[in-house]
């Protein structure tokens, strides 16, 4: 066991140096010039020049993968060309916004298509099931970007119970930035629920369907028992597997949400990021992502195990 | 064939804004407004950038310059209280307004005047645009309340260029942290930024003008959705979109009697910029066979509302000098065809057409311009390019064929003096005419010797110029005093309030 989580360590620490060598490639073979976009379009040659000099552009990309990667392992991503902060303070501040956001979806996503699933899967062969699948396909099809749009128009515009966008920051009103979160919550958990839903049903009907269930049954078991002790407990491996996809979804389509609500989160660094070519941000919020995303699926494999005792590790 | 549309819609929207005037409520101090605006600037200094998301916070509500832009593009004074120039035109001499503070408390001194203009003409500096003070050859403060200008020649856009947005004055001593933390003389003081979320601005008691601003405070929200945008106002979680309203939503704005739209002039030319040095591009013919494939009218009514006035030359209406030069080579399909023909391309003719993605009404244009030129036998490849990629590669580097994009800058025609520049037209009489510009010994001559520009490069087809948005601005409806024309970007809330 060991043995495993230090290989499994091992190789989640690569994926991640990986990432980072990827990363840093990428965003330089996308043409673009920070120089250029800082300064615009009337820009004399020279001023271009100096300008690039005082942002670090003029040392060599494997010198800068270099320091750069050795800021990293020492904490220190470097500094933001465009807002001329560490890249790390944005990142935590941002995180104050995507962190809640993400959780809250997937939190919503799960309680929402947990019991849906379990409930259309039992009641196969009623009206019940299809009309739940049929649910989970239309909320799988809306892009959130939409349906966020959509909320807006409801909850903001004609009911003006929420607000339609803005985030007041946790430190200037507590109650104002949770109730910020809401609807970019439901656009978010909403999409995922459909997902996870269709997920849980089909775990479901596959673990009804064996014949350790069936067994249980004819014993004389309870329903409740047959499937809260028997069936669930087989079906939570595939569940925790979607529920670590939904983790790395929603932290995903969270950039769409937070560019629709104006949300000053992580995706729109991002996106900012992107768009003026602020290389050292970028880099910075992308090996957050990767790492999160490695983290997430080490975590799920770790709980194979736990869960289903019969699947060993050597 | 365009000229009595545009005069109409001229006339009308002038006697709307008589009427509008007309009912404005009296000004009400006090009180606070929110403000959209679509992007995180880069930094908030506009001497460092020209992102035009910086002026459009910091124009006239945190900075000030000598001289500044009014709503109607006229140079009235600001921190100068007024000039005189010598007859030769060589000397240029501001006289201080008298006790102006910053919002440091610090006084307005011809030290930091003196400072602000050596920045600008330092190349090192980092200081933008560079280029509107060659002609100085000295700035001086022969006491504490004038500053000279003192020129080599005779220069007509010193004044003008003094009113831009990175022509501002801030304290000498705060020069290195104005990125961050802008400190200026205007009506507001740059109270709170959170990135990627908002900007706070608040009155600035010590304001040079004790009347102004009326407003107690001003918040400028960053969405970068353009629907969000109209969502929160339509919400009421904010007051005031400052421009770009897209054409398709205004009727539904106008539908709400809780909310207004103010449509005024830009001074923005949406460009179908073509590469001259590159063939077929390099054929007169080609590019006047183009232009005359462009039904402009039908792209601005069609999918602009009309929201817009089209243009033949690199001149939007809001210019002093405007010239419509639209009937230099009009819609004219069959004319079209027949040069293609004489200049070898009767089988038809084919070229990458690439387009900017972060502009709707350049890419919405440059689609409707596709189907235009198949029409007249072109076949265009067309392709959104991102941002970044499209300042390198073709605005910096000029490695494509045609793109489309709007050409925001006023008095930008002298882009067109520069062989190296992206269009890659190489015409020396027209850097002849700028210079002439320049040193015209009357604002007549100025005026003469830009439209001859005009002229020249509509007649040699640089480009296909379509039209010039309207600006359009949205409200409440209890919103008064915003700009609604844009002379310069910006979104001034000096002589905003709300009614009561």
């Amino acid at each position: 066991m060991t043995r495993y989580l230090a290989r499994r360590a091992l190789t989640a620490l690569v994926s991640v140096w990986l990432a980072s060598v990827v990363v840093f490639g990428a965003v330089l073979a996308v043409p673009g010039d920070p120089a250029a976009l800082i300064l615009g379009m009337n820009a004399a040659p020279e001023a271009l020049a100096a300008m690039r000099t005082r942002l670090g552009l003029d040392v060599p990309a494997p010198a800068r993968y270099l320091r750069w990667s050795a800021g990293v392992v020492t904490g220190d991503l470097g500094e933001s060309l465009q807002y001329q902060r560490p890249v790390g303070r944005l990142i935590r501040d941002r995180l104050g916004v995507s962190l809640p956001l993400a959780l809250g979806a997937a939190l919503l996503a799960t309680l929402l298509a947990v019991p849906a699933g379990i409930f259309a899967a039992l009641r196969r062969g009623t009206l019940w099931d299809p009309l739940l699948v049929l649910a989970t396909q239309v909320g799988a099809a809306i892009p959130s970007f939409w349906l966020a749009l959509l909320l807006i128009l409801l909850f903001a515009v004609q009911l003006g119970w929420l607000p339609s966008g803005g985030f007041p920051g946790w430190d200037v009103s507590l109650g104002g930035s949770a109730r910020a979160l809401l609807l970019p919550v439901l656009a978010l958990g909403l999409g995922q629920a459909a997902v996870m839903a269709r997920l849980t049903r089909a775990a479901m009907l596959d673990v009804l369907s064996q014949d350790f269930v069936r067994t249980a049954r004819a014993k004389g078991l309870a329903p409740f028992r047959v499937v809260g002790k028997h069936a669930l407990r087989n079906a939570l491996v595939t569940l925790i597997t979607v529920l670590g996809l939904s983790l790395t979804n929603v932290f995903i389509g969270s950039i769409v949400v937070e560019q629709v609500f104006a949300l000053p989160g992580l995706g729109r660094l991002a996106l900012t990021a992107i768009g003026n070519r602020d290389y050292p941000l970028l880099q910075g919020v992308i090996l957050l992502y990767a790492g999160t995303i490695v983290l997430l699926s080490f975590l799920v494999d770790l709980s194979y195990g736990w869960l289903d005792p019969r699947i060993r590790y050597a | 064939m365009t000229r009595p549309l545009w005069l109409i819609t001229l006339l009308a929207g002038l006697l709307l804004a008589g009427h509008a005037l007309a009912q404005d409520p009296p000004p009400v101090r006090g009180g606070t407004v929110t403000v959209a605006i679509s992007a995180d600037p880069p930094g908030w200094d506009p001497t460092l950038s020209t992102s035009q998301e910086i002026a459009r916070v910091t124009y006239g509500n945190v900075y000030e310059g000598l001289v500044r832009f009014d709503r109607n593009g006229e140079i009235v004074p600001a921190l100068a209280a007024g000039w005189q120039v010598s007859t030769d035109g060589l000397a240029w001499t501001f006289t201080l307004r008298e006790g102006v503070r910053f919002h440091d408390g610090s006084p307005l001194t011809a030290e930091d005047v003196l400072f602000k203009f050596d920045r600008a003409r330092d190349p090192d500096s980092g200081h933008v645009n560079q280029g509107y003070y060659a002609a100085v050859a000295d700035v001086r403060a022969p006491d504490a309340g004038t500053i000279v200008f003192e020129l080599t020649q005779p220069s007509r856009s010193l004044l003008y260029n003094l009113a831009r947005p990175d022509a501002i004055i801030y304290p000498a001593a705060l020069a290195e942290t104005q990125r961050s933390q802008p400190v200026g003389t205007g009506p507001f003081r740059f109270a709170r930024y959170v990135e990627g979320s908002e900007v706070r601005l608040e009155r600035f008691d010590d304001y040079w003008n004790p009347e102004l601003p009326y407003l107690d405070a001003a918040t400028f929200r960053i969405i970068g959705d353009a629907n969000a945008r109209i969502a929160a106002l339509q919400a009421g979680d904010i007051d005031l979109i400052g421009g770009a309203v897209p054409p398709e939503q205004v009727r539904v704005l106008q539908a709400n009697p809780a909310l207004k739209v103010a449509s005024g002039t830009a001074t923005a030319e949406i460009t179908v910029a073509m590469n001259n040095s590159r063939p077929p591009f390099d054929d007169l013919r080609v590019r006047q066979a183009i232009t005359h494939a462009i039904d402009k009218d039908a792209i601005v009514q069609g999918a602009f509302f009309g929201l817009g006035t089209v243009i033949g030359t690199h001149m939007s209406p809001s210019e002093a000098y405007y010239l419509d030069l639209t009937d230099t080579y009009p819609y004219d399909p069959e004319r079209a065809r027949a040069l293609l023909a004489e200049a070898g391309y009767a089988g038809g003719l084919s070229f990458d057409f690439e387009l900017p993605e972060p502009y709707a009404f350049e890419r919405r244009t440059g689609e409707i311009i596709a189907q235009q030129l198949r029409e007249v036998g072109i076949t265009v490849n067309l392709s959104v390019v991102e941002w970044g990629t499209w300042i390198q590669r073709i605005f910096l580097a000029a490695d494509y064929d045609m793109t489309i994009i709007g050409h925001s800058e006023p008095r930008d025609i002298d882009i067109y003096a520069r062989p190296t520049y992206y269009y890659r037209y190489d015409n020396p009489r027209v850097a002849e005419l700028l210079a002439e510009a320049e040193s015209a010994p009357t604002a007549e001559a100025e005026t003469a010797a830009y439209q001859a520009i005009a002229r020249i490069i509509a007649e040699d087809a640089v480009n296909v110029w379509v039209f010039s948005p309207a600006n359009t601005a949205a409200a409440r409806a209890d919103l008064y005093g915003f700009w609604t024309d844009q002379p310069t970007p910006a979104i001034d809330l000096t002589r905003v309030y709300r009614a009561r």
